[in-house]
Order: C-alpha cells, then sequence, then structure tokens
C-alpha cells in the first residue's frame, strides 16, 4: 500500500506507520505458562505466569486479544507525567516536547485493547487528544513563516505519524516557494540596478523539528 | 483588420512547419532562464494544458502560408506587425526565434496587481486562470517586464497563509468555497494536506465503534494564538 494512492503524495499510510510502530518493546504480564518464542526478530523468553517480560508490542497485543496476558502501560503513558508534557507543549510556542516516537500509535493501540489495563483510560485518552491538537497546531503556526528563503525545515522532537501526516504538503510547499522565489527569478528583477554578483542569502533558519522527505 | 479575442481550438496545419523548426514541443533546457523554473517534464499533462492558454503577439516579420493564424487577413500570409492570439507553445518557439514578440495577458497585468493587492486570497485564480503560477513561471523570461516574478512570488505567498490552515482541517465532503479560487498548484497543496489529514483520522477511528463520539467530537481549543 506504500504510495499505492499518488507516489508524490505520500510515502506512508497511515496503517504503514502504524505497522512499524508495532516492533516497540512493551512490558507486559503473562497469566498463562508458554514456551519460548524463537523468532526472526529475537527470541522472547519462557512465559511464566505473573512474571513481567518485555515483548514487542504485536505481539503483547496478540496475546492480550486472546486473554493471555495483561499489558503493563508504559511509564509515559501514566496521567501525571501526560499532564505534565501537555503543559510544557502549552507554555513553548516552538518547541515540542520529547515524546516516544511513535507516541500516537502506541497509544491508539493500548487503548483499544488494553483500555482495562490503563488506570484512568478516559483521562489518558483526553490528554493524548489535546497534546496531539496542540502539537499540531505548532506546527501549523511554524509553517507560516516558511519563505522562499527557506532551505530546510527542522522539526525536533515531532513523532512518527505527526511527520507522516504533514509531510506531502510541506514537501510540496517548499518546492513551490522555491520555484517561485528562486535566486535567478528575483534575480532578474534586480539586473537593471545593479551588476555584482549576488549571494543567495540563506535566510533565516525556521527550526520546527525534523524533516524526513 | 478584426481582432478576435476568443480563444479558438484550432489543429494547426503542417504549414506552419514552412518555419525552420523541430517539433514545437520541444522544451530546451538550455539558453533560457526558464531552465530553473522545475520543467514539468515533455510528458506532463497539466503542463500541455496549460500551455495551451493564448497570448497577443505581434509579429515582426512576415510569414507566408500561415494565413490561418489571422482570421482577418485576405491573403494565406501574416503580414509584418500583425497582432494575433497564438496558444503559447506555439508563441514561445516563435519569440525563442525572435519572429514575434510576446505582450503581456490580461493576467499579470495592472488590474491584476491591484486586485492581488487589495486582497490576495480572495483572487479567483481558479475559475480565471487555473495555471497563473506555471504561466507565469514560463512567460517571465520571453517578456521584457521583469516585475512579474517577485508579483508570482508575492501572490503565492499571501493565497498560502490563508490557504494553510484552513486546507488541514477541511473535511472529506465539505468543499470550501476558497478551494474554487484556487489555481491548479496550490489545489495540489490542498489535497495533498487534506487526503492526509483524511487518512489520518479515519486510521483513528477505525476499530472503535461506540468509542468514536468521546472522541471526535472532542473539541478543545488550544490558547496558543
Amino acid at each position: 500500500m506504500a504510495g499505492q494512492t499518488d507516489h508524490s503524495l505520500s510515502i506512508f499510510s497511515a496503517a504503514e506507520v502504524e505497522f512499524i510502530a508495532e516492533d516497540e518493546m512493551i512490558e507486559i504480564v503473562p497469566n498463562i505458562r508458554m514456551d519460548a518464542l524463537n523468532l526472526l526478530c529475537g527470541d522472547f523468553g519462557p512465559f511464566l505466569p505473573q512474571i513481567p517480560c518485555t515483548v514487542p508490542l504485536w505481539l503483547a497485543v496478540a496475546l492480550k486479544k486472546r486473554g493471555k496476558c495483561s499489558i503493563r502501560t508504559p511509564d509515559w503513558m501514566s496521567v501525571e507525567k501526560l499532564t505534565q508534557v501537555l503543559e510544557a507543549e502549552r507554555e513553548s510556542p516552538r518547541e515540542f516536547q520529547p515524546l516516544p516516537f511513535h507516541y500516537v500509535e502506541i497509544s491508539r493501540l493500548l487503548l483499544d485493547h488494553a483500555h482495562d489495563d490503563i488506570p484512568e483510560v478516559y483521562m489518558v485518552r483526553s490528554l493524548i487528544e489535546d497534546i496531539r491538537n496542540v502539537r499540531f497546531h505548532k506546527v501549523e503556526s511554524g509553517l507560516e513563516t516558511i519563505s522562499g528563503r527557506t532551505h530546510a525545515v527542522k522539526l525536533k522532537n515531532l513523532s512518527a505519524m505527526e511527520v507522516n501526516v504533514v509531510r506531502p504538503f510541506m514537501a510540496r510547499v517548499l518546492q513551490a516557494f522555491y520555484k517561485h522565489d528562486s535566486p535567478e527569478m528575483v534575480q532578474q528583477a534586480d539586473t537593471s540596478a545593479s551588476k555584482r554578483p549576488q549571494v543567495v542569502d540563506r535566510g533565516p533558519r525556521v527550526s520546527l523539528s525534523c524533516v524526513t522527505c | 483588420k478584426k481582432k478576435k479575442k476568443r480563444r479558438e481550438q484550432k489543429s494547426f496545419p503542417s504549414q506552419i512547419a514552412s518555419l525552420p523548426s523541430p517539433n514545437p514541443r520541444h522544451h530546451p533546457t538550455v539558453g533560457l532562464g526558464a531552465s530553473t523554473c522545475a520543467m514539468p517534464g515533455y510528458y506532463d499533462i497539466s503542463d500541455i494544458l496549460m500551455e495551451d492558454e493564448a497570448v497577443s503577439v505581434a509579429f515582426h516579420v512576415g510569414a507566408n502560408g500561415v494565413g490561418l493564424l489571422d482570421p482577418g487577413t485576405e491573403t494565406n500570409s501574416v503580414e509584418k506587425g500583425a497582432k494575433i492570439d497564438l496558444p503559447f507553445w506555439l508563441a514561445h518557439e516563435l519569440c525563442r526565434r525572435r519572429a514575434v514578440s510576446i505582450t503581456i495577458p490580461s493576467c499579470f497585468g495592472q488590474k491584476m496587481k491591484k486586485d492581488v493587492q487589495a486582497d490576495a486570497a480572495c483572487v479567483d485564480l481558479g475559475t480565471r486562470y487555473p495555471y497563473f503560477y506555471e504561466f507565469g513561471c514560463k512567460l517571465f523570461p520571453l517578456v521584457g517586464d521583469k516585475s512579474i516574478g517577485p508579483f508570482l512570488r508575492h501572490t503565492f505567498a499571501n493565497r498560502y497563509k490563508e490557504m494553510l490552515s484552513k486546507s488541514h482541517t477541511a473535511s472529506l465532503n465539505a468543499i470550501p468555497k476558497f478551494v474554487l479560487r484556487l489555481s491548479k498548484e496550490e489545489h495540489q497543496l490542498f489535497e495533498a494536506a487534506r487526503s492526509s489529514m483524511v487518512e489520518f483520522k479515519k486510521w483513528r477511528v477505525r476499530d472503535l465503534g461506540l468509542m468514536k463520539t468521546t472522541i471526535v467530537g472532542h473539541k478543545r481549543k488550544t490558547d496558543l494564538h
């Protein structure tokens, strides 16, 4: 499904980003006894009841669906931590708070399948929604400052899903601005004034966060 | 002499080959400053459609056998100094050979500049000049007027700001009115943003079923602005 709709629009669909996110490790507490699983991606030790162990997220969700374990919420998904992050996001208008790279996908999977394992699940859900909205508005307001002189956009601490949503638009916008504001076009308007070679002004560095194209 | 203002879709006969030229759709990549404006390529449909726009040109030389181009002529030829509307692909080639000189079409004229200065976002590029930017980029090196480049950029920058916030929040079905005012290029930008946002939202509520209302109906204004 990668790039099926239009290869220039987006490289990953949302489901693909989720698929990649499912490789993250998470802690579970099994309630059955099972032998070790020897998989290509690693060996996951013998499962003993009530002994916590670390497995990839996809395995955790699969076990959970069959009722064979309970998932332990990661630390960053507690209400206190999330509230802290939300406050910090609201206070700094240009920076993004460090969050796990796949926090959107992980939180969605956990909230869907393991909502009985998460304390105060509604609070957590609404907090994550708010964080996402605030961050997205920051991205938008940062985008307003792009001019033709912007060569690259740096977005720090942005998560995988957010990058994926914004990527096609941002790539196109940068291209369009480059086309219109290219030094040749602007310089041609000035050649009548002076004949000196003009150094291309590298413009202000727009620092939003990381860019992947 | 009659001057026809309406654009006619004519198929130009091969008599035009009496002018020395290779394939009239050949894009040279050297020799013109236009190479900096990302030439979309020979096969790009929107590029082809864009070049079909008519521009008014004044002939420097007489041309025989192409009286078809000038509706007001009696003999089968075009005289020197005649003013004719040609499609842009033809005018472009003839201009390279210094056979004609192109006059700036109305979409870059004074009236347009005043409109843009009044309010760039309300100018209706979608219906009147869908290929506004591309056309301007191609036209720019051929015509003497150097202010087109900055003018295009200025227009784009202003409209872009308007478009930015609206494009991400637009939903799949409701098409905001301003979309009709976008040129083709801006429309692509808008579609890119909207489709990726819509896809993300679909993914989010995918398995939720009953839980949908808790998330989707949950709107909180951020206090960032």
